[in-house]
């Protein structure tokens, strides 16, 4: 193995199927381990951990939404509601069954799964906006009918259930601040995009990309398309589950208002500004909009002073910036981020002689 | 030259298909022979692309059955049929634009994979040795009869129209097909790729690896005329000739629909 890629001559196909084929990506991706699982929680403080979390569990909501969208063309307008199913399946394992956190994530992701298949159903006959009103019907039906309505009345306990302190552990690990969540939570992430660049990788991300690509030709080449978009809802509910499960340890209390309309759509923004069709892109969109929210709240700090408005009304500040990113994005960037990385990776491949 | 057996591979019987009050296909039939290159020909909408799309699945017929290698696959979908072995191209190019060439053909092998959700996102053991498996058959048998080494890892969206259609032929082989259903793969190219697309389609069909039943539906008379072991005919979706080439140079149904009245011999080499 070498340092850069050039020159390097693979003897078999392993070699050539490697992730990591070079000294150098080895050494970033080490970094990166070492980087995100060592360095940043002993260093970073406690804010920039939350902020951290935030951005994790954006990941963990996007990667499904990116592989509908991005990789297998079905929009959807409604995975807040897998996220939210995943989160209360596994909550109420846990108050009602008692049963161990590990297990209540897995069945958490499992019945997110199949609650996105029964919406991805429509998908078989329809295509475009008419997929996307049925996958709206998704969230409305799941968030705003059964979970408001019924789910949320369960036992009496009104409006929000709160799982007590120290009942979220694996074996002893127990997971109730800020930095055991973060660990936790960059654990979930790898290993959510490890299972999802494996499959774009194998027989069955092919197929969603052929999908996506070219339906026709797809189906005449053997792929059985509805079975596949339904595999396609179903690993993304299954992701949106886990994002689910993962973010009912940082919620003080479960409510309805936690997996609204918009952070469905704030999702589709998330891979519309990373890039649609990259897992890059689902970490770059994630880091890019909860980084500048943050941005946002250090810049109307000073001003709040002489405009209490823009702190008082910072939600709709929050909106309108998200929306003035996208159309931005949009406009001068519709590859995403994504792109632009891809591009200076290939700049510096051939740096400095770019010819 | 392999013995061309006189099994019927394929068999359609009285096929109809029409679209609004447009009747595109009436009462066709034929039959195609193991190992053959059976072209069909005929001047624009007489039916030659749909006919293939009815054998495909594409379409369904509004009468008539199919049958391959004996069995009747009138009623299944399109990736059924694939299963079985018919694999096709398509006269406009409906490749995976946004794959790779290697992408594009390994999609071809979908069928011959088994790995599933859960086995794809571990990717160790089975899954790794049958995607090693897949890349040495694509390597080693198709990427290198089609001559497309170069190009192996670049997005096809981006390739020229010409090696387009052969990357269309790499992953029609890919299924490992019986029976290849060809819908102009001569359109558009010139005469150097015109000649390698002939080759391509002649090893194709008479390699003993291969040795897949081809079903052509070409305009370029000169290629469809040297290399097809039968020719069929089809105007405003009926059949009008089905013989050896030499039989349909001079028959004179096929004269009159391609030209008119005109009593030239015109279905000639060009």
């Amino acid at each position: 193995m070498s340092w850069l890629p050039c020159g390097v001559y693979h003897e078999n196909y392993k070699q050539d199927h490697r992730w990591w084929q070079t000294k150098f990506v080895w050494g970033k991706m080490i970094f990166l381990f070492l980087f995100v699982y060592v360095l940043f929680p002993r260093f970073a403080g406690l804010y920039w951990i939350g902020v951290a979390n935030i951005i994790g569990y954006t990941v963990l909501s996007a990667l499904g939404v990116q592989l509908l969208i991005g990789y297998c063309g079905q929009i959807t307008l409604g995975h807040a509601a897998f996220i939210a199913v995943g989160a209360y399946v596994c909550a109420l394992s846990i108050l009602m069954f008692h049963l161990p956190y590990v297990v209540s994530m897995i069945i958490a992701a499992f019945i997110a799964g199949l609650w996105s298949v029964l919406f991805g159903l429509p998908s078989a006959k329809v295509k475009g906006f008419y997929l996307i009103m049925t996958t709206m019907a998704a969230q409305f039906i799941t968030v705003d009918f059964i979970l408001t309505q019924y789910v949320s009345r369960i036992g009496g306990r009104g409006v929000a259930f709160s799982l007590p302190p120290g009942t979220i552990k694996i074996g002893p690990w127990v997971i109730d601040n800020d930095v055991e969540i973060y660990y936790l939570m960059v654990i979930l992430v790898t290993l959510c995009t490890l299972a999802l660049a494996n499959l774009l990788r194998s027989r069955v991300g092919r197929a969603w990309i052929a999908i996506r690509d070219n339906d026709i030709a797809a189906e005449a080449l053997g792929v059985n398309i509805v079975k596949y978009k339904l595999l396609a809802f179903f690993v993304a509910g299954v992701f949106g589950g886990v994002a689910g499960a993962f973010w009912v340890c940082n919620l003080a209390a479960l409510s309805p208002e936690h997996f609204m309309w918009s952070w469905s759509l704030w999702l589709v923004g998330v891979i519309l500004i990373g890039g649609v069709g990259s897992i890059h892109g689902v970490f770059f969109g994630s880091m890019f909009m909860v980084l500048v929210l943050e941005a946002l709240k250090f810049a109307i700090a000073p001003l709040a002073p002489t405009f209490p408005q823009l702190q008082m009304k910072f939600l709709f500040l929050k909106e309108a910036a998200f929306g003035l990113a996208i159309c931005l994005f949009l406009l001068y960037e519709p590859n995403g981020m994504a792109y632009r990385w891809w591009q200076i990776k290939n700049y510096f491949n051939l740096w400095p002689f770019s010819y | 030259m392999v013995e061309k057996g006189d099994e019927v591979i394929l068999k359609v019987e009285n096929l109809y298909k029409t679209f609004g009050g447009v009747a595109a296909l009436t009462g066709v039939s034929f039959e195609v022979k193991r190992g053959e290159i059976f072209s069909i020909i005929g001047p624009n909408g007489a039916g030659k692309t749909v006919t293939l799309n009815c054998i495909n699945g594409l379409y369904k017929p509004d009468r008539g059955k199919i049958y391959l290698n004996g069995k009747d696959i009138t009623r299944l979908s399109p990736h059924r049929r694939a299963a079985l072995g018919l694999a096709r191209t398509f006269q406009k190019i409906e490749l995976f634009s946004g794959m790779t060439v290697l992408d594009n053909i390994r999609l071809g092998m979908h069928i011959h994979l088994k790995s599933g959700i859960f086995s794809g996102s571990v990717y160790v053991g089975k899954t790794a040795r049958e995607e090693i498996e897949a890349r040495r058959f694509i390597e080693e048998e198709i990427i290198d009869l089609l001559e497309i080494e170069h190009i192996r890892n670049k997005i096809t969206g981006m390739l020229p129209y010409g090696l387009q259609k052969r990357v269309e032929l790499a992953r029609a082989l890919a299924l490992k097909p019986e029976v290849i259903l060809l819908d102009e793969p001569m359109a558009g190219l010139n005469l150097e790729e015109v000649e390698d697309m002939v080759r391509f389609i002649l090893d194709v069909n008479e390699e003993k690896r291969w040795q897949v039943t081809c079903i052509l539906v070409e305009h370029d008379m000169g290629v469809v005329m040297d290399i097809s072991d039968r020719v069929m005919v089809l105007n405003f979706g009926e059949k009008i000739a089905e013989g050896p080439p030499s039989e349909i140079q001079n028959h004179p149904e096929v004269i009159k629909a391609y030209l008119g009245e005109v009593e030239e011999l015109y279905v000639t080499r060009r």
